[in-house]
């Protein structure tokens, strides 16, 4: 329906080439009226207005970080016994888990700052995903499915939401990786384009020197570039009139409207020079070997702040198969001020309510070694972690196995993952469809079970 | 961790003088190997692994070198190569004995001569007697079959009991949560003579009858003999490929010749491909659209054919050709122009990852890339067959040259196997080296035969019939090359390595200017003084670690690297990346989980057996030569299936396979089977010609089918994978600045020599980064920018630039505001779009011609009258907002028209082609 009216609209105003005449505010008004990403009724209250979530890749460590198995340490050097390879032998964590805050969730000392925020913490430990190879559980995370293009998560919420400020885009991804499926995991695939994500920067790269390029004309007043882009806008209808149905150019023409608006706010959005040292010091801007994550921190509080509805940030490098001690240290290290910082940023700004923070990557690690001193993939049970808006804190919810080989109690598949996010914002993921070669589509495809247990 | 190391140890040592003095008797005078080798056994599986006996011979002074006393790992991993006959990754207690007999800390260590024996060395994989064998396919497997594996088999999937699986020798040995099942010649110590002979209640196996006691005995005589097994350990747990059951798979069969399907409308098909297509949609009740205009045809085959618009003259002269071969004509024009090599070579470098750094952690440039890239060009530019191609690239160095052009053309082919990333800080040898390998066969089966072999490095494919075996017996192959992508010996770069020189009268260019005396001299001076600023510091003992050291030692290897590149006259040295053979003496092996320290069984090195029906031998030097030949064999089902797939996916936007790189089990499967035999015979037949077959497709019907819409269609394939239609596609980033170029006026067509990258020369890519935005600056085509992995530049990545660091058969399309912004707000698009202005205004005829002629540039075609109006009711109200903003008046009419300009290169049919 959404796209049939927009479709009409974007149509309409281009016949006669009136352009003149609607130039201004009347087109203007006339166009958010069916802007696509106008805020949007919820299906049912929401508990979170909006997302962020800070994307693991490459799989992190769960029995070293959030699951704490203490039969593993017991039976280090001893064979699994179980699963493909029986033979491998079980690895103790090198690291020391710690009961935290009033719930006494248990973290490893990898998390020394997180782990402060315990009590906000909802530590999802039976998570499992269908393969463990990194580009398909990387791309079923993101769109439900590693077969077949589909739209991500991000794509998803701003369909079903639209965003709260349209001078921004409602969905921007920091530093994705190139790899793993690249734009598919913040791409729109049959959604309408204008619900992709906005890529700042890319994975490997400094946050320092990336941002929007582009983003002020060096010559033209704003009002000139208004002029001249109501002239490229009418060139575009035009040839939109004369395909009738053509979703890239829609495509273009929301693009460009999104991109004349952003000019205005996202520079000073993404000025985080704009916080005071002691905010930019909590999140640990500056800081050896946080720097970079800490920027996306704090760039992504700044965006949601702003009105953004879907932030996803992201850390790679978490592939840990081989010095595990070493690389594993420093991974964490990375992000763990950050998140605490940004965890904390939000609750004294009063956002932590009714933003949702995810954390995790694609799937977790083997209790067993591979090496002497690293973890190979495994799909079938680990950790991914909620909090804020909607979910208890200080919650641990399922479990895996002895050993953390596999989940086995409070199981919660990707789809069941995602029908709970988009639950919390207040979306029935079985209601959130879109018409498509004939048949409606999901994120959750024919899957996903709300879990209930975890909502506040 | 060392402390852990260290307690271990005194515990080892303290148990062995524990030993030496607590024993009495003759005994006492021997060291008892297997009560060592069960201390030293640390996880009681029975056997040794490299760790185990590393931890423990790291304390065991027989093994420290001798010298100064310091310890030799070396010498430890060679004491374990040599013990372990069997090359199975551990050592038996009969391998340890001839190590364990000696008193530990006493006398020298002598390995057993016959052990060692050099034939069997070679040949390995003999775990046991053939007796030993025999006894157990006889006596023993049957037995396990029948009474064992229905609880401790691993291929059902389900519930293990006691987490003990008997299907493999490694489960038996590493046995279940009671311990090792099996202690090799012991048969008291094994578990499961314990179990069958029914004396412990808890332990008795079966549970509910005991086994005949024949068969206790003949299991009793099989520890003792040492338990041979012959099966292997790397295929534990897991059910064998079946190789035959997945020849199945549709892309594994032979190509077929099939037969033209029969069509309603017959008057419609003008080819082949048309009867085909029209066929399918047919049999889904569907027609196809109505045929593209003339103007939008050539537009379309000139972008799709050589990545750039149409002149004027070209369309009109297109257009007005009434004879019956116009269309052909156009098209042997397009095919004749070097612009075609220069497209669909960026194609293929898609697909070879092709860069000119290293990428990963730390980015090294790789200054003599851009040979391959024009290597690349010229073969579609001569219409090179794909065969040949395809030949080239893997062993050019080993075929016969005609000429030294030849000879060195051949060589530079290979790059395609050395510019892959890789991490060049990476401190272990092997573990560099099975990595650059696993690139080259990841990019290697991926380009060309559409599979992920390399998904099989650490275990058998997942989904794919390819065993872990098959990717040993590739690995073999790239083993024994010498990969040849030159850097210099900097921090963080361990494995430097020599490239190709390419003879003088190659015909190559140096891509450089000679280094003149005056600069060498520099140069030399520069590094004098630096070298002496080295000897300061290490003077003050501040060489090492320091922050100034590791700066200095960069900045002269730099300039050395510099200096080396050039030969004593100052010519820049002719050299090339790319392989050439390298003499590998190792045994083949596999190694278990992909871990370098797991050796495991050795294989005969080979190709994917799924797709071999003869057996191959490798009998003289790497294999390369037989790869190539293997690849391209005519009944290879895939190579000729995968590329005809890919100029498909070139020409109309995506492949008739929608997995152009993946034609495993999980890829797509075809739309069209039947028409992507057709054209993989087709082409075969035609000498593999990428000409003829482009020009057989874009001639057909369904090619120049119009690109609009139709709500029936729509309705069932939105996607139009049944092409009912022409997908209207956007530009590729490359014609995008080059097409924005041309309509300008200021492209360059002559390209240029060599690459920025290459003039930088060796080191860090971080000097490339300060080069700015060389897209900005210079005219040249798209093609020839610099492409350093991860450092894409910004004009390029905003489009969906393919990734350089992996195979990209389709690159992606987005839209997203953050390309607005690039077409409203960059300064090459403002200059561009002046440039284009000021050449329309220097034209005479009056601002209707103008117009009209902007169109035809930019769109081949003329604006309709509402257009014409639209374009100049701008011309009279722009100055008004201009004239507001203070813009001085005798300036407006230029700025207009630049603005008007800048919206043409903005608008969405620019940037499209229909």
């Amino acid at each position: 329906m959404l796209s049939f009216s927009r479709r009409m609209f974007l149509q309409t105003t281009a016949s006669g080439f009136g352009y003149l005449a609607f130039a201004g505010l009347a087109t203007q008004a006339a166009e958010r009226a069916t802007n696509p990403l106008s805020p949007k009724p919820t299906h049912f209250p929401a508990r979170a207005k909006r997302v962020i979530f800070l994307c693991m890749e490459g799989g992190p460590s769960h029995v070293d970080t959030f699951d704490y198995k203490p039969r593993l340490a017991k039976d280090d050097g001893r064979p699994i016994g179980k699963g493909r390879v029986p033979f491998a032998k079980l690895l103790a964590s090198p690291w020391k888990f710690k009961q935290h805050g009033s719930s006494g969730l248990w973290i490893s000392e990898l998390f020394p700052e997180v782990a402060k925020q315990a009590d906000q913490l909802c530590l999802l430990h039976g998570m499992h995903t269908d393969l463990p190879n990194h580009p398909q559980a990387f791309q079923q995370m993101h769109t439900g499915s590693f077969q077949f293009r589909r739209p991500s998560l991000g794509a998803w919420t701003l369909y079903g939401l639209g965003t709260e400020n349209d001078q921004l885009p409602g969905f921007v991804t920091i530093s994705p990786p190139n790899q793993n499926g690249g734009p598919v995991n913040y791409g729109s695939a049959f959604l309408p384009a204008i619900y992709q994500g906005t890529r700042i920067g890319s994975i490997g790269r400094s946050l320092r020197e990336a941002s929007v390029s582009n983003l002020k004309n060096p010559r033209s007043s704003t009002k000139a570039q208004r002029a001249q882009l109501d002239l490229l806008q009418a060139m575009n209808r035009a040839a939109l009139e004369r395909d009738r149905v053509n979703p890239a150019i829609e495509g273009v023409i929301e693009s460009y409207e999104l991109a004349f608006r952003m000019q205005g706010e996202l520079p000073e959005v993404l000025n985080l020079d704009k916080e005071s040292a002691t905010t930019r010091k909590l999140y640990g801007v500056g800081e050896d070997g946080m720097d970079n994550f800490a920027r996306q921190c704090l760039m992504a509080r700044r965006l949601v702040e702003a009105g953004v509805r879907f932030v996803e940030i992201c850390q790679g490098g978490w592939d840990h198969h081989r010095n595990l001690q070493e690389t594993l240290t420093r991974s964490a290290r990375s992000v763990d001020r950050p998140i605490a910082g940004l965890l904390t940023d939000l609750k004294s700004r009063g956002l932590l309510d009714d933003t949702l923070v995810i954390w995790g990557g694609e799937f977790g690690r083997t209790p067993y070694a591979q090496l002497s001193d690293g973890r190979d993939h495994n799909n079938k049970g680990y950790t991914l972690w909620m909090a804020g808006g909607g979910v208890k804190g200080g919650l641990s919810y399922g479990k895996t196995d002895d050993h953390g080989y596999e989940a086995v109690d409070g199981k919660i598949h990707i789809h069941d993952w995602h029908a709970t996010i988009l639950h919390l914002l207040g979306l029935d993921h079985e209601k959130l469809t879109f018409r498509h070669a004939g048949r409606d589509f999901r994120l959750t495809d024919v899957k996903g079970h709300v879990v209930r247990e975890i909502l506040a | 961790m060392l402390r852990f190391f260290s307690v271990f140890l005194l515990a080892v040592l303290l148990l062995m003088s524990s030993y030496s003095a607590g024993q009495d008797g003759p005994k006492d005078k021997k060291a008892d190997p297997e009560r060592l080798f069960r201390l030293i056994d640390r996880d009681n599986d029975g056997k040794l692994s490299r760790e185990e006996f590393e931890r423990f011979t790291s304390s065991a002074p027989l093994l420290k070198g001798k010298g100064k006393g310091k310890e030799n790992p070396k010498l430890r991993g060679l004491a374990f190569d040599r013990l372990d006959t069997d090359r199975d990754g551990f050592l038996s207690v009969e391998e340890f004995k001839p190590f364990g007999a000696q008193r530990p800390g006493m006398g020298k260590f002598k390995f057993n001569k016959e052990k060692t024996d050099p034939k069997q060395e070679a040949t390995a994989e003999q775990p046991a007697t053939a007796e030993g064998i025999a006894f157990f396919e006889k006596k023993i497997r049957p037995v396990l079959i029948a009474e064992c594996f229905h609880c401790h088999s691993s291929e059902k999937g389900n519930k293990i009991r006691g987490g003990l699986t008997l299907d493999t020798r490694e489960g038996l040995r590493k046995g279940g949560d009671s311990g090792p099942a099996v202690v090799p010649g012991r048969p008291d110590r094994s578990l499961l003579i314990k179990a069958i002979r029914h004396v412990d209640e808890k332990l008795a196996m079966p549970p509910k009858k005991k086994l005949d006691d024949n068969i206790v005995r003949d299991f009793e005589q099989w520890v003792r003999m040492g338990a041979p097994d012959p099966r292997d350990g790397a295929k534990i747990a897991r059910a064998e490929i079946d190789i035959e059951k997945g020849r199945e798979h549709w892309a594994f069969q032979p190509v077929g010749k099939p037969k033209m399907p029969t069509v309603k409308n017959t008057d419609w098909p003008r080819t082949e491909v048309d009867r085909f297509i029209l066929a399918t949609l047919e049999a889904k009740g569907l027609s196809p659209v109505e045929d593209a205009d003339r103007r939008t045809w050539i537009r379309r085959v000139t972008f799709d054919l050589l990545g750039l618009p149409p002149s004027v003259q070209e369309v009109e002269a297109f257009v007005n050709d009434r004879s019956e071969k116009a269309y052909e004509r156009v098209v042997d024009r397009l095919l004749e122009s070097p612009h075609f090599g220069e497209r669909f070579g960026r194609h293929w470098l898609d697909v070879a990852r092709y860069a000119e750094t290293s990428g990963k952690t730390v980015n090294l440039n790789y200054p003599h890339a851009w040979r391959y890239r024009d290597w690349v060009i010229a073969a579609f530019n001569k219409d090179k067959p794909y065969d040949q191609f395809v030949r080239e690239q893997i062993a050019g160095d080993l075929l016969p040259a005609a000429s030294a052009q030849q000879r060195a053309e051949n060589q530079i082919a290979t790059g395609f196997l050395a510019i892959g990333p890789k991490a060049h800080n990476e401190r272990n040898r092997l573990q560099f080296e099975m990595d650059v390998v696993d690139e080259q066969i990841d990019t290697t089966t991926q380009a060309i035969l559409g599979l992920t072999v390399s998904c099989a490095r650490c275990h058998d494919h997942k989904f794919d019939p390819i065993p872990q075996r098959d990717y040993y017996a590739m690995a073999g192959i790239f083993r024994a090359t010498q990969t040849c992508y030159g850097t210099i010996p900097i921090i963080q770069n361990v494995h430097p390595s020599p490239l190709l020189p390419l003879s003088e009268d190659s015909g190559q260019p140096a891509g450089r200017e000679k280094l003149s005396a005056r600069e060498r001299e520099s140069i030399v001076n520069q590094l004098d003084r630096l070298k002496q600023r080295q000897e300061e510091l290490r003077k003050e003992g501040n060489l090492f670690g320091s922050n100034q050291g590791v700066f200095l030692n960069i900045q002269i290897q730099t300039l050395r690297g510099r200096l080396d590149s050039y030969d004593a006259d100052g010519n820049p040295k002719l050299l090339a990346m790319g392989v050439r053979e390298k003499s590998f003496r190792g045994a083949n092996v596999v190694f278990q989980r992909g871990e370098i320290d797991k050796p495991g069984e050795v294989v005969p090195r080979g190709f994917v057996q799924v797709l071999t029906r003869e057996p191959v031998s490798i009998t003289r030097g790497s294999g390369r030569l037989e790869l190539a030949d293997w690849l391209t064999a005519p009944d290879n089902p895939l190579t000729a299936r995968v590329m005809v797939n890919r100029v498909w996916s070139w020409l109309f936007g995506h492949g008739l396979v929608g997995s152009p790189d993946n034609f495993g089990t999980t890829g797509q499967t075809p739309t069209h089977p039947e028409l992507l035999d057709h054209l993989a015979t087709t082409f075969v037949e035609q000498g593999w010609s990428v000409k003829k077959l482009v020009r057989y497709l874009v001639l057909s019907r369904t090619y120049q089918l119009a690109s609009t819409h139709s709500d029936t269609c729509y309705e069932v394939d939105p996607e139009n994978t049944l092409l009912w239609r022409m997908s209207k596609r956007r530009l590729e980033a490359e014609a995008i600045r080059d097409a924005i170029l041309a309509v300008s006026g200021e492209l360059e067509l002559t390209p240029p020599v060599g690459s920025e990258i290459g003039r930088l020369g060796e080191g860090f890519s971080n000097a490339f980064g300060r080069l700015g935005p060389i897209e900005n600056r210079v005219r040249y085509r798209s093609v020839y920018l610099p492409v350093a992995r991860d450092l894409t530049m910004d004009a390029l990545a905003l489009f969906d630039f393919a990734d350089p660091n992996v195979v990209v058969g389709e690159r992606a399309t987005t839209s997203v505001p953050s390309q607005s912004l690039y077409l409203l707000n960059n300064p090459f698009v403002i200059r561009s779009a002046e440039t284009m202005a000021r050449r329309l205004l220097a034209r005479p005829g009056d601002d209707h011609e103008r117009i009209e002629l902007l169109y035809q540039r930019c769109l081949s075609r003329k604006p309709t009258e509402k257009e014409q109006q639209l374009a100049n009711e701008f011309l009279r109200s722009y100055p008004k907002v201009l004239e507001q903003d203070g813009v001085p008046r005798l300036r407006q009419r230029q700025v207009t028209w630049t603005a008007l300009c800048q919206a043409m290169l903005g608008s969405a049919e620019f940037l499209y082609r229909n």
